[in-house]
């Protein structure tokens, strides 16, 4: 807070604002509270299979959204800077998944005799699917290790906005460089066959088949799996350490013999590898992707990360969570067209932000760390 | 794999060249002719099942020079004067259609079918014609945006498009300003020609011609009672969505669901449950393959395996055939009515497959209408176009856009057409087709 703005009319404005902000908060919260009933009470037209099937595809995308949001906010922990290139880091993991299956595709297996041969996809599948993740993690770990490198390390003593401007170009630079490489097409993931698009165990409910789909189930279990595996490596690990140590205060930490520069490559790999599972599991469940894949969640991942709280790993993975449901549920659970679904999601951004600044698990941050 | 067709394109490449070489330069040594006599080379081939494209021998006519003061006094008399070539500079014929990203089919086919049109059309007085082919994204700004730089060319004459109707929105007044004449393949939402625009015509159905058809077909042929009908929101696909529902609903069918989709996404499970909810016979969508493709994928793992998808002229293509494989099964699609047999589309088919590697009408429906616009302008063009005696051309604007506008029995290949006083020259559609085992069938 500069000192000249503490002037009197400023402090008037501020008056002004406190009571301003929550009585908008709580329109909302009454509007959305009555489209609700409206919704559920009153018209009642969807079954309880509709809210399965929507509240399925709502943990899958937000099982996505969670893995993105981790590297935000890991780089924001240790930075306290946006890396805006996320979403892109995610979209070379894509590629990378893309051109393993094709790969595995196209190689032919013999198998026993009497049978058709196989290609590989389908002969290895777990092998296959293993290699892809493997390599989309890989390409994506390597991708975030050189753009700390190159675009952040030489402004780390710049001031705070200058590595935002750096990171948009990033985002811009990746993108136009898959264009270049890649085509512009849209591109298809072709699923080794146990993990085929579409398919999916079947549950009976209120006389209608609610299907639990492969990739779906599969996407969200891996998601929960790497995780949990990232928090064990935060909080116990000797590198979780060091991380912890360099969020807290860089300069104590150097001095308690720790490799700041070595500690902040390693949370960019680990928040790289994390995009390049988020790109594979994108475009085994989805499919479609092209170069210009990562933008839109990656956005996403971003408001998911500030609404759990930004800096706090839990946080960013309830916040894409909750994030993924309310895109998925909201228009119909509010009855309002779908065009307007991002609308939702940062009305309800807003809202949380409004009531809880520093997001949902957010600590409130002392203000030399703002 | 790749290597084999590589070789065999190749080879097939040699073969056509072996053969068209001595045809053709016998022709080239002929004398001059004292009109612009197009002769075709007969070309004699071994193998005779395989035809091959013939290309048209193009002779320059003597033009005779015009004075410098008659080609002021048309220029000044002319309502948006005169386009000036200077001696060397080619003849541009713009063309605008997204290039790049999720529609990238519809404009490459154009530029294909415009580049055969172009070779087609031959040079004029010693200028020859280049297509211009920029990528608008099919959207509105990406349309304004290559109008404004098309606009800002004194070679360009011609627009052959926009291919889409919200670039073309976009672009109409610009091109208005400018005096040059438009003739799109493809642009079909129904407002477009309602602007009130001296420039703007198009050629293909209406989309109130492919609304109404395609609600009478579900309703009377498919026997459907209760639709859902998406939309993406954007100029073209809203429009026909909204004539879809009111044809559907004025011939006594149900339409449960009426909602816009944002475009460019890759995962609408959300609406499509909300929609199953609802049982619908069949799902119509206006918009393009892109989002078709992702809703086609999905509709069959949310309860919806039964119901019809049921796409129109911006869902046909091999676009969607790749996206969508075994789950586009039973789709419907529409394009332009296919045109009458000929040996000028016979002859195009082969241009385009020995040149594209793919037949036409197979990376978007508007190949023929493409080629059609591209030619018409070109024509227009010639029969505007002034020789001055310091060697430059002089192509009336105004004359130009009157012509267009006063196209009456031009004959193409997608049939022959008449263009009415607001700029319709609608051919006949649309024709359904069904995605079945693989390939689009013509649907009766």
């Amino acid at each position: 807070m500069l000192p000249n703005e503490k002037t009197k009319s400023s402090l008037k404005l501020r008056n002004i604002l406190k009571y301003v902000r929550p009585i908008f908060g709580i329109l909302v919260a009454v509007y959305i509270i009555w489209r609700l009933y409206l919704v559920f009470i009153v018209q009642n037209l969807y079954g309880p299979e509709t809210w399965t099937r929507l509240l399925i595809s709502g943990l899958i995308i937000g099982g996505v959204y969670s893995l993105i949001a981790i590297g935000y906010t890991l780089v924001y922990g240790i930075l306290l800077m946006i890396n805006f290139a996320h979403g892109e880091v995610m979209m070379t993991g894509a590629f990378a998944g893309y051109f393993v299956f094709e790969a595995a595709k196209s190689i032919n297996v013999p198998s026993a005799v009497g049978n058709p041969d196989l290609v590989f996809a389908n002969a290895y599948p777990v092998l296959s699917i293993l290699i892809a993740f493997i390599a989309g993690m890989a390409v994506s770990a390597a991708i975030g290790y050189f753009l700390e490198k190159i675009a952040y390390r030489p402004l780390r003593k710049a001031p705070r906005l200058i590595p935002l401007i750096s990171a948009i170009g990033a985002s811009i630079f990746l993108q136009n460089a898959a264009l270049l490489l890649f085509s512009p097409q849209t591109r298809n993931y072709t699923n080794p066959e146990i993990l085929s698009r579409g398919n999916g165990w079947k549950i009976l409910i209120n006389g209608s088949k609610v299907t639990l789909p492969y990739t779906g189930v599969f996407t969200f279990i891996l998601s929960i799996l790497l995780m949990v595996g990232l928090l064990f490596l935060v909080k116990k690990t000797r590198l979780g350490k060091a991380m912890r140590a360099v969020a807290m205060d860089k300069d104590t930490a150097a001095l308690m013999g720790i490799d700041v520069n070595q500690t902040i490559s390693n949370t960019f790999i680990i928040s790289g590898a994390l995009a390049g599972a988020a790109g594979v599991m994108w475009g085994l469940h989805n499919g479609m992707f092209h170069y210009f894949v990562g933008f839109i969640p990656g956005i996403k991942a971003f408001t998911a990360a500030v609404l759990g709280g930004i800096g706090n790993i839990p946080g960013a993975m309830l916040g894409g969570m909750l994030l993924g449901l309310v895109e998925s549920m909201g228009p119909t659970a509010l009855d309002i067209s779908y065009q307007l679904k991002d609308v939702i999601s940062f009305v309800i951004l807003i809202v949380i932000l409004i009531f809880r600044p520093s997001g949902i698990l957010g600590e409130v941050l002392a203000e030399e760390k703002i | 794999m790749k290597k084999h067709y590589l070789l065999s394109f190749v080879i097939l490449f040699a073969v056509v060249l072996a053969s068209c070489a001595p045809a053709a330069a016998p022709a080239e040594e002929a004398p001059a002719a004292e009109e612009a006599v197009v002769e075709e080379a007969v070309v004699e081939e071994e193998e005779v099942e395989a035809p091959v494209c013939v290309e048209v021998v193009c002779e320059d006519a003597d033009v005779a020079a015009v004075s410098a003061a008659d080609v002021d006094a048309a220029c000044a008399a002319d309502a948006y004067g005169c386009a000036v070539i200077d001696a060397g500079q080619t003849v541009k014929i713009g063309m605008s259609s997204p290039m790049t990203g999720g529609y990238a089919d519809f404009g490459i086919d154009a530029e294909n079918s415009g580049l055969i049109a172009v070779k087609d059309a031959c040079g004029h007085a010693g200028f020859s014609f280049e297509l211009m082919a920029e990528d608008d994204e099919g959207g509105a700004e990406g349309g304004a945006a290559v109008a404004n730089k098309l606009a800002a060319d004194p070679t360009v004459v011609g627009m052959a498009g926009p291919l889409f109707s919200g670039a073309t929105a976009a672009g109409i007044p610009i091109y208005d300003a400018a005096g040059i004449p438009m003739l799109s393949p493809s642009a079909t939402n129904p407002p477009l020609t309602a602007m009130g625009s001296a420039v703007f015509n198009r050629v293909p159905f209406t989309d109130d011609a492919q609304g109404a058809a395609a609600a009478d077909y579900m309703f009377n042929t498919l026997g459907f009672t209760k639709i859902a009908v998406l939309h993406d929101g954007e100029t073209y696909g809203k429009g026909l969505a909204t004539i879809v529902k009111s044809e559907f609903e004025a011939s006594g069918g149900e339409v449960v669901v009426f909602e816009g989709i944002t475009v460019g996404e890759a995962d609408y499970t959300p609406i499509l449950t909300t929609i199953s909810a609802s049982a619908p016979e069949a799902i119509y969508f206006g918009g393009y393959s892109a989002e078709g493709a992702v809703l086609s994928n999905q509709m069959k793992s949310l309860g919806l395996e039964d119901a019809v998808f049921f796409g129109c002229d911006g869902t046909f293509g091999a676009d969607y055939l790749s996206l969508t494989g075994e789950n586009g099964e039973g789709s419907y699609h529409a394009t332009p009515k296919e045109p009458p047999a000929t040996d000028t589309k016979a002859n195009f088919d082969v241009c385009y497959e020995s040149a594209y590697g793919v037949g036409p009408v197979v990376l978007s429906p508007f190949s023929y209408n493409s080629y059609d616009c591209t030619t018409a302008l070109i024509t227009a063009a010639k029969d505007a176009s002034m020789l001055g005696e310091d060697g430059k051309l002089y192509i009336l604007r105004g004359a130009m856009v009157d012509a267009i506008r006063g196209l009456t029995d031009y004959t193409g290949i997608s049939g022959t057409y008449s263009c009415n006083d607001i700029g319709e020259c609608n051919v006949e559609g649309p024709q359904f087709w069904v995605l079945t085992g693989g390939e689009f069938v013509k649907a009766d």
